[in-house]
């Protein structure tokens, strides 16, 4: 990547984000080696078991990680653009609501209520026209899919009317 | 999105007309849409419907670890529940104790086995082993030389491959088993002489029996099937017989009454013609067993696994 | 010729005006619900071929071949318009895809697809009717030495997938394949990594992980973004139609395509995902152009595409010759091919002559009709991209969590409330392709490590458990011998290359890398 010079001294500083990337990896690592040397399991008598692979990926991870903390103390990561955090949380809320409340109120409620908060992510503020939509809308895909062409979608209340 | 929702809408509206609105039979199929027990729960759905034994029957599937995720939800949350129903197999037995199911079969209600599959061993036709007791005999001189293709380990193609050398006096756990994933890749390492015997349902094999390219050395069967020819393992001097069954059960916690009541509906639908027409053409054989007789074969299943996984070491 | 008059007599069946509406039909629905994001091929078959239950036996069988194909072709639209696949197979799709579609050349990488689709399924349909005896026994002389031998060489071609950074992309292959190890290991039945948790015990399932990646991921990354916010679209800039130099680029990309598509496709343990990496790899390999790949080379979608769908028709070589179904979705078709009375085997062609070349005729007829059928509709398609953002990316994920959630119903407990395990995990792998992006990962090589890493452990295991721990299997065969020596030439040639200061395109490459 270029970088260009005049800025050099100011852009190439640790990274911390990516210090916390090489941290990440490197517990994974160890966790994946952890863990397998903790499995139980009888005795493989090939030598190739099913604990040989873990290891190695084990071993490359942590590998890869002290690599990315180099790369990090470099400063060689990408630069990064600016993030909006609120409408991530949005859409992220918007799944963990769907989530939540899906086997209880059912596909067509617990999908519309995702695809408000999406819409609203996206700054589509008018929610009485968003949230009817979309329960419509998920009412019609789930009378496709549940009853026309026998998909498991879980039914609540509203698809039990019908 | 316009067009998909015409799109989706569409393709619904055809199937829409021919089905009625009130849930009756909720049957769950513990594996992905397209496979065994997803068939026998859509066979099962489609022969309740036309049969007008139950107005409505929904499929749910729950995939995943032998079927033992899809148990223990069905334990979970249908107890006392008289239109709940599930389908499962033998594979199930073998998964509950390889996983350390904490829900086993026990608690559930078994009404029915309805189809059952043996299991078959083959050779290539081009293999100098032509029969049982030549399958045996290399056993006892190199167990490890003898290479076993079937499906994943701890099913019922290894658990048949464990009591085979069991019966014949070779240890269990030198069984040289490669797991291939499913009938269909062990069928092409067999085909291609990657291992020297392939085991499997017979119905993976039949094709090729018929061919000529594959040689049948015995079927797991008690007695002479119709419509195979080839030895049972018991005639070719082996003492194995197991049979791959599917099964239908209810909820725990109904009543009597209800039990009776889903076991006429099943009996009902095993009879009709729509349920034989569907298991002809799907090759599966009807070995519909009822009552107390598949109880006391369930438990009977379940011991002599638990003791054949225990020898190959892979239940502690 | 006995052959071609089989072949003649299929056809005239497939050709009633009857049968044309079939085939119609069935095309139609495949692509309307293979298009949706987040519904692959298997999920589409499995759902649609109950359809065809209720109508003759030759009808059923002409509108199946159009819902087969139809799904695989539906795949490829939203990857290229939306960067969200459905499936593993048309990832690679994305990858050049969405470059050319943010350049307002969404038209041609779709005109490319189908052309390249057309072009790929009829050639390798006509070689299932042709030549299925010849490519099975080659596929049969795969055995797990071999597929160790491919996978290495997948391994280190797919590499031409990891974009700007060794180091990122490494990282990203390993993440796969570390995700990979979870679950029963299948050749010992040993539970790894599952944190006790059953629902891990099959594994992390490939549409689950490729859907939240990019769908998911995706719509994370856009909405968090002020500059892609405020981004304007355009649709189309210059012509939606494939121009002179589109159609130079593309044709030898279909027939290489093709050629690695159809005999991959027709091995035990290959599959559309499989054919599409090495095709892009090769690609890239080929172009005259390699500098454009990764922003947008049109070769990268006509390639990967014309691999997939010969791959689909080669999936039915075996299945048909062998009665071996390769894929989840040829287990869904020997299903469907049963209730027609079909028994696949070797003898199929001998005892059922006429219904297999009708078949074939019909999966010629169906190819054909795609292709009439999505040409105009291109400039339907790319409309798409002229929704509403709110809309389309809120349809975009309640499609992405409907095909997660009727593939598994499984419930997994929070305190007392029921949820659903799959949207956890869906949202959970969302916010890694988020993070991923935010760090300038590639995301593909997650999936390939994914795919390619349990398949290259499982086949090196068997190896060496049949040859009872003698390595020297590995290369026991010509067929490992060469495709090794393929793998180590991928990494040496350009190093080489390199080193000696030819090929400035190569040089030019690596300095970026750097």
């Amino acid at each position: 990547m270029s970088v260009r010079d005049d800025t050099t001294t100011i852009q190439r500083r640790p990274d911390r984000a990516a210090f916390a990337i090489a941290l990440v990896l490197a517990i994974a690592s160890i966790a994946i080696a952890w863990s397998t040397y903790h499995a139980g399991g009888m005795a493989s008598t090939q030598p190739v078991g099913p604990k040989t692979v873990p290891y190695i990926v084990a071993a490359c991870l942590f590998g890869l990680a002290l690599w990315t903390a180099a790369e990090a103390w470099r400063g060689d990561f990408p630069e990064r653009e600016e993030q909006q955090t609120a409408p991530i949380l949005w859409v992220v809320g918007g799944l963990i609501v769907q989530m939540l409340t899906i086997k209880t109120v059912g596909f067509s409620l617990a999908t519309a209520l995702m695809f408000t908060a999406t819409a609203y992510a996206f700054n589509e503020r008018r929610i009485w026209l968003t949230l009817p939509f979309g329960l419509v809308f998920c009412f019609l895909v789930w009378l496709a899919f549940a009853r026309g062409l026998q998909l498991s979608l879980p039914a609540g209340p509203l698809e039990r009317l019908f | 999105m316009r067009h998909f929702i015409a799109a989706a809408l569409a393709a619904g509206s055809l199937l829409v007309a021919s089905q009625a609105f009130a849930a009756d039979y909720k049957i769950m199929a513990p594996a992905a849409p397209g496979g065994g027990w997803d068939q026998t729960a859509r066979t099962m759905q489609a022969a309740l419907q036309d049969e007008k034994i139950s107005p409505s029957v929904q499929v749910i599937n729950v995939p995943g670890a032998g079927g033992t995720i899809g148990l223990a939800q069905f334990v979970n949350q249908s107890s006392g529940d008289a239109d709940a129903l599930i389908v499962g197999g033998y594979v199930m037995v073998g998964a509950i104790l390889t996983n350390g199911s904490p829900v086993t079969l026990d608690q559930v209600t078994p009404i029915a086995r309805l189809t059952g599959e043996f299991e078959a061993i083959v050779v290539p036709a081009n293999s100098d082993i032509k029969d049982m007791a030549g399958l045996v005999a290399k056993l006892k001189e190199n167990p490890g030389g003898v290479s076993w293709g079937g499906g994943s380990a701890g099913g019922t193609d290894h658990i048949t491959a464990g009591l085979v050398a069991k019966a014949v006096g070779v240890d269990p756990t030198k069984v040289n088993y490669i797991a291939f994933s499913g009938g269909g890749e062990a069928l092409a390492a067999i085909l291609g002489g990657q291992v020297t015997v392939g085991i499997s349902g017979y119905s993976e094999f039949s094709a090729q029996i018929a061919a000529g390219q594959l040689r049948l050395l015995g079927i797991s069967s008690d007695e002479k099937v119709a419509g195979i020819e080839g030895p049972t393992f018991k005639e070719g001097g082996v003492d194995v017989a197991i049979q791959n069954w599917r099964m239908v059960a209810a909820a725990p916690g109904i009543s009597d009454e209800q039990k009776a009541a889903i076991s006429a509906d099943v009996e009902k639908m095993v009879k009709s013609e729509s349920w034989k027409k569907a298991v002809a053409d799907k090759g599966w054989a009807d070995t519909y067993l009822a009552g107390d007789e598949f109880a006391a074969q369930l438990k009977e299943d379940t011991a002599a696994t638990e003791s054949i996984l225990k020898d190959i070491g892979l239940v502690k | 010729m006995n052959t071609f008059e089989l072949l003649g007599q299929g056809l005239l069946t497939a050709l009633q005006w009857s049968n044309l509406l079939y085939a119609l039909i069935g095309v139609t629905l495949g692509t309307a619900v293979g298009v949706l994001p987040g519904i692959g091929p298997a999920l589409t078959v499995a759902l649609l071929l109950p359809v065809t239950y209720r109508l003759d036996p030759a009808g059923s069988l002409i509108m199946f071949a159009g819902i087969y194909y139809g799904g695989m072709y539906g795949g490829s639209t939203t990857s290229i318009l939306l960067n969200t696949p459905g499936e593993s197979a048309s990832i690679v799709t994305a990858l050049e895809g969405n470059k050319m579609a943010r350049q307002g050349r969404g038209g041609p990488a779709l005109a490319t697809a189908a052309i390249g689709s057309f072009i790929a399924g009829l050639v390798a349909t006509l070689g299932l009717a042709f030549i299925a005896p010849w490519v099975v026994q080659f596929a049969l002389s795969f055995g797990p030495s071999e597929y160790f031998a491919l996978m290495l060489l997948a391994f280190m071609t797919v590499s031409a997938a990891f974009g700007e950074s060794t180091l990122r992309g490494l990282t990203a292959l390993f993440i796969g394949l570390a995700l990979g190890l979870i679950g029963i290991d299948q050749l010992t039945g040993q539970t790894r990594l599952a944190m006790g948790t059953p629902n891990l015990f099959d594994g992390i399932s490939v549409t689950t992980l490729a859907v939240a990646l990019f769908a998911i991921g995706e719509t994370i990354a856009v909405v968090a973004s002020r500059t892609s916010m405020d981004e304007k679209v355009e649709a189309v800039k210059g012509s939606v139609w494939m121009t002179k130099e589109d159609w130079r680029r593309s044709w030898k990309s279909w027939l290489r395509g093709t050629a690695i598509g159809f005999p991959i496709g027709a091995m035990p343990a290959g599959g559309a995902d499989v054919s599409s990496f090495l095709s892009y790899s090769a690609e890239k390999q080929f172009s005259k152009h390699p500098e454009e790949f990764g922003k947008g080379a049109i070769e990268g979608v006509a390639g990967p595409e014309a691999a997939n769908n010969a791959s689909a028709a080669g999936t039915l070589v075996p299945l048909l010759t062998l009665g071996l179904p390769t894929t989840a979705t040829a287990a869904i078709m020997l299903a469907g091919f049963q209730q027609f009375g079909l028994q696949p085997g070797p003898l199929l062609f001998v005892s059922n002559a006429t219904l297999v070349w009708g078949l074939i005729a019909s999966l010629l007829v169906a190819n054909f009709m795609l292709l009439v059928l999505n040409l105009p509709l291109i400039g339907l398609w790319v409309r798409l991209l002229t929704i509403p953002r709110p809309w389309l990316y809120a349809g975009i994920l309640t499609f992405a969590t409907l095909g997660t959630i009727g593939a598994s119903a499984s419930t997994f407990m929070v305190g007392p409330l029921p949820t659903s395990f799959e949207l956890g995990l869906l949202l959970l792998f969302g916010v890694l392709g988020y993070m991923l992006r935010r760090f300038g990962y590639p995301i593909a090589p997650v999936v390939v490590g994914l795919i390619l890493g349990p398949m290259a452990e499982r086949s090196l295991r068997q190896a060496l458990q049949i040859s009872q721990g003698d390595p020297t299997v590995l290369v026991h065969s010509w067929i490992s011998i060469v495709l090794i020596l393929l793998a180590f030439a991928a990494v040496l040639v350009p190093m080489i290359l390199r080193a000696r200061g030819k090929g400035q395109m190569l040089a030019a490459m690596a300095g970026d890398e750097d």
